[in-house]
């Protein structure tokens, strides 16, 4: 166990914010799961088995990951984008229908279910990393700089979109944030989000005439949160998030006291940030807010202390990604934005998600494990250095 | 250069990094805020809606399973009831007085116990007040409740017709007191007995929610969230209620005959250890019976037929055979300041066989004194061995703990213990215990265990059988169950069960009669009180045993009381009735039995009076081979014929002359409260057949 614990390297707050997090999910699955267990003829204990299951598979992935030199990285993510494209086919004309979108694919022998615009997202993260770092000379012309950067995102989310749009977009904006990051000239992302938003509105009329696809899905989601044309039944999961808000006041009402968690549908996943303000207070959500926004502030530290492009592409992408998907989820169960079925890292009840959002911070952490050896080393040769200069200066002091 | 250009791209970059982390600072922000506005703005209106009126989890009721004979006849059912409500406030004026006459005669037409004129007023009284919860009728059955939801008015929609029935689930027991303590009877929020209590979690199902909540002043189902409840399952037990019926009645017959205040008699199956029938019968307050506890499971002293067990250990270790001699000491014999007396006088010096056919008292103290006075425990072994000292496991609550005392108890006396032990006292066990260890020399020494319930059934599938169960493969040597086979029909053949010989088959057993000091049910008795437990536990036919039986009655305070008195004639008529209902029929030619007389039959369940027919030679077709009673009829070609009696429920139906599982049947349905004094087929009733009736009206039936 000490052995293993020296093995971990890495930025030590990164670690604690993930085993924190994970803990903290006990708690919330434990509460949250008596309904979920009703309907399966379990108990809430079954749950919280399997989500200790996934956080160790988690902690086990974040350790191998950052075992790995990130370098490696470079090649392996053109291989997994490549691989995430007939994935994705796959998934949509195969996959398992959830909530009427096809999203998941079963992984034969195994009896575990994947949604594969997880691993879409982590390949097309790392992947953008790599075109980023390798196209900075050139950034600033379209067809050399922009066009190799875009087209991978324009593939996946063009095959994420038809099942899953919220998702898609979300890449898609998540993206943009990396494009600003990577010095793309502003001109270009707004032609982008002009072209997006075009795209999803014909889409959006395509299906709307056809009555295919889930256009009529978004709408109502629109709707309801702009207040139009709502009844009770469509307000209720947010009405009843509300409540939870309200209920946790500053302090909160202690854990696994939560009223709403028997009447939110999904009060461990989607909503569950609803439940932590219910159970924990305004108090316990800044906190968990704070422990986010502090991973992405040490994420920045790597960034700005590794030399080479396509690690701080890396730090910077997959933290980027991940913290805004924590903002979306908590912006959702506050009603700040339209209902979208992202989950909360580390925190939702989940199986492959929270490996695949794992797999995210070990790479992190090997972007991390290499900058501080490597800075390791260059105090060291600073010493030598000075040791060798103090000899000199003594050996010239002897020869005087 | 190119350093100075690296280093510049990599400060723009540094810029938009810490630009967009503000942007992320910024949502984090405005989340928290969000969040705290809702709090501050909306919480209390929001506070307040957390609570039961504006959403609620509903419970959704599963039914409860039926119980059902290994035949197929149902032992304990839910039906459905309907209570029938109007909401007279939302009719339109002139629909309501277009109607109501109609609808009046309709409905006094189907439910019969009230006019038309009187419900007219009652309904019209109802409008004028603009009742919102007017009671048309409660408890109306379903096939009523579909006719009458088809009537005018009532077919409207529930805004203009104002028809709200209310689905009511209830148990009903359709035999009545039969093996009541043994089904059981399940009523919500009351203590559950019997099957229904063992077998609730079968029975029960499991509850579903969902959840509801108000829109626009009315409840209403979320879609989706739905846990459906899960029906429950039905069993089928191993109760024969032929035979429960005449083990009751016979019991029954003997109990009332001598004033008992308890009694029960168990029928088992030899080969399975099925439980066919389990009687239970306390004597109350007013002289009549009731299956009121249940004797069958309360540990008490055994008595002679405890002898049994004593010759089972001396034969197993062989300090004796059948024919080994032993002196019955002129009827008496002392232990310390105790002395143990036989009942019928000095015996002299008998063999075994003889002096258990004569049950001796002495002779089997003696025995058990002699040889395990040294070493107390390798007799004990022996009780335990047979599990007289576990509960018996019978499928059904409210088994008590039984008693064998060692060496090691703190009320064991040195001198006295082991001998008194010996004959059958100082023991606790059950009678269900006693038959037990009889069912298994019946079953040439492999023990089953007794159960009740041989499959619970899914959607009339089955899911869960339960096979026989051999407790012990082999209780004891090949010639110890032959010498205690020999030994119990030598009882029967020359000792204290005569009565219980037959023309038609051989039986088999052991007698008992103990004096009573404790406590049943609600009554403490003392040795000195006088109450006896009179008791027969036998096997026939003793060339392949197919049932055991054991009777065990209580007198009352100084009554009569020998087992030979009380036990065997109750454990006769079982048998006699098993014999022919089950195994072999008469040997008696039916013709001799006047074919050309008249026919006159009782009424009768059609496959009984079909069975009586073909024994006496003739032939009837059958009309309706669903019907539950039948009688038998001329037809207008003069045939014979098996006609289903129809059932009335407005007026009391004529049961003299029927059986009491018949007139139970039919009086229970209709609603009466029947109690039974005598014995034999109904040769009273106190309210005469075609009269009027409340429900819940009692009928006294006289027996003879």
């Amino acid at each position: 166990m000490k052995a293993l614990l020296q093995q971990v390297k890495g930025d030590k707050v990164i670690w604690s914010v993930v085993v924190i997090l994970s803990l903290f999910s006990l708690l919330l699955i434990y509460s949250t799961t008596d309904r979920l267990a009703l309907e399966h003829n379990t108990t809430p204990f079954k749950f919280l088995l399997s989500q200790i299951f996934y956080l160790v598979l988690g902690l086990a992935t974040v350790y191998i990951f950052h075992r790995i030199k990130y370098t490696r990285f470079m090649k392996w993510s053109v291989y997994l984008f490549l691989a995430s494209i007939p994935l994705l086919l796959y998934t949509l004309f195969f996959g398992t229908e959830l909530n009427s979108g096809s999203r998941w694919i079963a992984i034969p022998f195994v009896g575990v279910t994947i949604q594969t615009s997880d691993l879409a997202k982590l390949a097309i993260f790392t992947f953008l990393a790599r075109q980023l770092s390798l196209k900075q000379k050139v950034i600033g012309n379209f067809w050399k700089g922009f066009f190799p950067v875009l087209l991978p995102v324009l593939i996946i989310c063009g095959l994420i979109a038809p099942a899953n749009l919220s998702t898609a977009l979300l890449l898609g904006a998540t993206c943009c944030f990396m494009f600003f990051i990577g010095r793309i000239p502003m001109k270009f992302i707004l032609l982008l989000i002009v072209a997006g938003l075009g795209l999803v509105l014909c889409i959006f009329a395509i299906s709307k005439l056809t009555g295919k696809g889930r256009g009529g899905t978004w709408q109502k989601r629109i709707e309801v949160f702009m207040g139009k044309n709502a009844d009770a039944d469509d307000t209720y999961q947010t009405d009843q998030a509300n409540i939870a808000i309200a209920n946790g006041r500053l302090t909160g009402r202690g854990p696994g006291n939560s009223y709403a968690k028997n009447f939110l549908p999904h009060p461990y996943s989607d909503f569950v940030f609803a439940i932590v303000i219910e159970e924990y207070g305004l108090i316990g959500a800044s906190a968990l807010m704070f422990c986010y926004l502090l991973f992405l502030w040490r994420s920045i530290n790597i960034f700005r202390r590794c030399p080479y492009a396509f690690g701080a592409f890396l730090s910077i992408g997959l933290s980027f990604t991940l913290v805004f998907q924590a903002m979306i989820n908590m912006a959702v169960a506050v009603h700040l934005v339209p209902v979208t079925g992202q989950t909360l890292p580390f925190v939702s009840k989940g199986g492959s998600s929270i490996v695949f959002t794992a797999m995210a911070v070990g790479v992190i952490l090997s972007v991390s494990r290499y900058v501080d050896e490597m800075e390791g080393k260059q105090q060291l040769v600073k010493q030598i250095e000075k040791e060798q200069r103090d000899k000199e200066a003594l050996a010239a002091a002897q020869n005087n | 250069m190119a350093a100075q250009q690296k280093s510049s791209v990599k400060r723009d970059i540094s810029r938009r990094v810490n630009l967009s982390f503000g942007a992320i600072v910024l949502l984090g922000a405005a989340i928290v805020i969000k969040a705290g506005m809702t709090q501050a703005n909306d919480g209390e209106r929001l506070r307040a809606q957390a609570n039961r009126s504006f959403s609620d989890i509903e419970t959704l009721y599963p039914d409860r399973g039926n119980i059902y004979t290994e035949e197929g006849k149902i032992l304990s059912a839910t039906i459905p009831k309907f209570d029938l409500k109007m909401d007279l406030s939302v009719i339109n004026k002139d629909t309501f007085y277009n109607n109501v006459d109609t609808l009046c005669d309709a409905l006094a037409t189907i439910l019969k116990d009230e006019t038309a004129a009187s419900l007219k007023q009652r309904m019209k009284e109802g409008f004028r007040r603009k009742s919102r919860y007017w009671t048309l009728k409660n408890k109306v059955a379903y096939y009523d409740y579909q006719l009458i939801r088809n009537l005018p008015l009532l077919r409207k929609p529930k805004n203009k017709g104002g028809f709200m029935p209310e689905p009511q689930m209830k148990r009903m027991n359709p035999y009545g007191m039969l093996a009541y303590r043994t089904i059981g009877l399940w009523r919500e929020n009351a203590q559950i007995i019997g099957l229904e209590k063992s077998y609730d979690t079968d029975l029960s199902g499991r509850t579903g929610t969902r959840i509801i909540h108000k829109v626009g002043g009315q409840w209403v189902p979320l879609v989706g969230s739905e846990i459906e409840a899960v029906e429950g399952h039905d069993i089928v037990s191993t109760i024969d209620i032929d035979i429960q019926e005449v083990t009751e009645h016979a019991l029954h017959d003997i109990m009332a005959q001598y004033e008992c205040l308890q009694g029960t008699a168990i029928v088992m199956e030899v080969e399975t250890g099925k439980i066919r029938a389990i009687a239970n019968l306390g004597r109350q307050k007013n002289g009549e019976y009731w299956e009121d506890f249940n004797y069958a499971m309360i540990p008490s002293e055994p008595g002679s037929v405890f002898k049994l067990m004593s010759l089972y250990a001396l034969l197993e270790d062989g300090y004796v055979n059948a024919n080994t001699m032993v002196n019955c000491n002129g009827g008496q014999m002392r232990f310390g300041t105790q002395t143990v007396r036989d009942d019928h006088g000095g015996l002299g010096s008998i063999t075994v066989e003889k002096a258990f056919a004569q049950s001796s008292n002495v002779a089997f103290a003696s025995l058990v004194n002699k040889y395990y006075h040294d070493n107390p425990m390798k007799y004990i072994k022996h009780l335990q061995h047979l599990g007289l000292n576990q509960k018996t496991n019978l499928d059904l609550a409210g088994e008590r703990k039984p008693l064998i005392k060692t060496p090691e108890s703190k009320s064991w006396n040195k001198i006295t213990s082991l001998p008194w032990i010996g004959y059958g006292y100082e023991s606790m066990i059950t009678p269900l215990h006693t038959c037990m260890v009889y069912n298994a020399v019946a079953n040439n020494g492999k023990m089953m265990q007794p159960y009740l319930v041989s499959a619970v059934k899914e959607d009339g599938k089955v899911i869960r059988q339960i096979e026989p169960k051999v407790l012990i493969e082999k209780i004891g040597k090949e010639s110890t169950i032959k010498q205690l086979q020999q030994v119990t029909r030598a009882v029967v053949r020359e000792g204290t069960a005569k009565a219980a010989q037959s023309p038609f088959y051989t039986a088999a057993g052991k007698t008992g009669t103990a004096q009573v000091a404790d406590k049943i049910g609600d009554v403490f008795y003392s040795y000195a009180d006088g109450v006896k437990q009179g008791s027969f536990v036998g096997y026939f036919p003793a060339e392949k045993p197919r049932y055991t039986i054991a009777v065990v009655i209580r007198s009352k305070p100084h009554g009569v009381y020998y087992g030979a008195a009380l036990g065997v004639p109750v454990f006769k008529a079982i048998a006699d009735k098993l014999y022919t209902t089950k195994i072999g029929g008469w040997k008696v030619d039916a013709d001799s039995l006047g074919k050309d007389k008249m026919l006159v039959a009782k009424a009768a369940p059609p496959g009984q009076l079909q069975y009586l027919l073909k024994m006496l030679g003739y032939t009837a077709y059958q009309e309706n081979s669903n019907a539950m009673l039948s009688f038998l009829q001329n037809d207008a070609q003069h045939k014979l014929k098996i006609a289903s009696k129809e059932v009335k429920t407005n007026i009391v139906p004529d049961v003299v002359g029927m059986g009491i599982k018949e007139a139970l049947y039919l009086l229970e349905n209709a609603g009466l409260k029947v109690h039974i004094s005598g014995a034999g087929s109904v040769n009273r009733q106190s309210i005469p057949a075609g009269s009027n009736y409340k429900k819940g009206q009692t009928i006294n039936l006289e027996l003879s």
